[in-house]
């Protein structure tokens, strides 16, 4: 396949066409800010911290859903990119209950990791302090809304690698929210296979299995992205 | 160089920022050489002076607070916000979600170990709660924020030393941001 040449933070690169920037900035290793991209399931361009500057385009753009084209100038960490992904962060944090003390995910979050990067130290909006369900009703994990950032991960990882569609979002705005089938119980769900996918997907404390205590959870959501290769390697 | 002042104030937090304080450990013999700590809970200061530094842990949560936060931004020079609680409410914060009256019926009337008995405090010398619970820069200008719960005593300590050889500290290139 012809490659075609890009000028990525003026470096001058020679790539596939048909990719996304994100997939080449990855490969060579320029860093891109990233919370509802997962590789191997599809891109769908919500979290916008993976906005990034095209020449010749005003609004920015988000590399993860973005195909590079001939040409294309694109710089990845100018001070307006690092202004809103400031912003996105901070956002993240006001808009849902993130109590890191006291979060299973506390020190293995990628939100903690993204708040560090984006040199978030205090949020400047007055947070929201929603109320939001805590989901026990499954025999082995928990869906607590207080910690869930509306990524999709877990919508996404369920319906497209595990095939089961149990989970689903309702409402718009900052009323959205992640449901179970039709807005049920988890534990009463018919479609869930209890793969515990959803869980490594999740970015956050969010979704952790019962047996787990404060900061004890490590997630390996890189698991979803090797199932993912392997399958196509048998087809 | 004329020595500062440094007062450390504890509002809404647990303590827990003041332990992480004196885990500086024989580094605070460094601070004093420095500054003189006119008003702390470890020391026997009654009123606030005029200051150079307060460090403030916890978040606004009562009438009390209120006015305490106020007249510490009159006296301070440099306000600091000490962990997670006074950054941005942490455990504090978490009565938020809930109506006032449903979290103090919780815990002094409903209480499975009241069995039944349980009044609301109701003393005229009693702070009175507000009903949310809301971080310092709510309030008042905050000039620097420490979080973490509680923040590293290294990282206590750098800012202080920082703010006492009148430099400006920054926790994003130092790697010492944390939260949690």
């Amino acid at each position: 396949m012809n490659k075609i040449p890009v000028l990525i933070d003026e470096k001058k690169l020679e790539v596939d066409p048909h990719r996304t920037i994100l997939e080449v900035c990855r490969e060579h290793d320029i860093e891109i800010l990233t919370m509802c991209h997962l590789k191997g399931i599809a891109d769908i361009g919500s979290c916008r911290l993976c906005l990034v500057e095209v020449e010749g385009i005003n609004k920015l753009m988000s590399a993860c859903t973005t195909k590079v084209t001939a040409n294309m100038v694109i710089s990845t960490a100018t001070e307006r990119i690092k202004k809103y992904q400031r912003i996105t962060t901070e956002l993240f944090f006001a808009e849902r209950n993130h109590v890191c003390a006291v979060c299973v995910s506390n020190g293995s979050c990628e939100l903690q990791e993204l708040g560090y990067k984006t040199g978030v130290d205090n949020i400047r909006y007055p947070h929201l302090f929603p109320q939001c369900n805590v989901d026990t009703s499954h025999p082995w994990y928990v869906m607590d809304h207080n910690r869930c950032i509306m990524c999709t991960r877990c919508v996404r990882v369920c319906n497209e690698v595990e095939g089961a569609h149990n989970w689903d979002i309702k409402n718009r705005g900052h009323q959205v929210r992640i449901i179970s089938d039709f807005d049920t119980p988890w534990g009463a769900s018919t479609t869930c296979t209890s793969c515990g996918k959803c869980l490594h997907a999740c970015p956050t404390g969010a979704i952790w299995p019962k047996a787990i205590v404060q900061g004890q959870l490590v997630k390996n959501p890189g698991m979803i992205t090797e199932l993912v290769e392997k399958r196509k390697m048998r087809l | 160089m004329t020595k500062k002042k440094l007062a450390t104030i504890w509002l809404g937090g647990c303590s827990g920022c003041h332990m992480s304080l004196l885990d500086i450990d024989e580094r605070i013999l460094d601070v004093v050489k420095l500054a003189d700590i006119v008003k702390s809970p470890v020391v026997d200061g009654k009123e606030l002076p005029e200051v150079d530094i307060a460090l403030v842990e916890g978040s606004i949560t009562s009438d009390e607070h209120y006015k305490e936060i106020l007249h510490i931004r009159k006296q301070a020079k440099t306000l600091i916000a000490l962990g997670d609680c006074a950054v941005m409410t942490n455990v504090t914060g978490m009565r938020n979600y809930f109506p006032l009256k449903e979290v103090v019926d919780a815990a002094y009337v409903n209480a499975v170990s009241n069995d039944g008995q349980g009044e609301l405090p109701n003393h005229p010398c009693l702070l009175r709660l507000n009903d949310k619970v809301v971080p310092l820069q709510e309030v008042v200008k905050v000039d620097f924020v420490i979080p973490g719960c509680p923040p590293d005593a290294d990282t206590i300590f750098y800012v202080l030393a920082e703010f006492l050889n009148d430099r400006l500290p920054d926790l994003g290139k130092t790697k010492k941001l944390k939260y949690g």
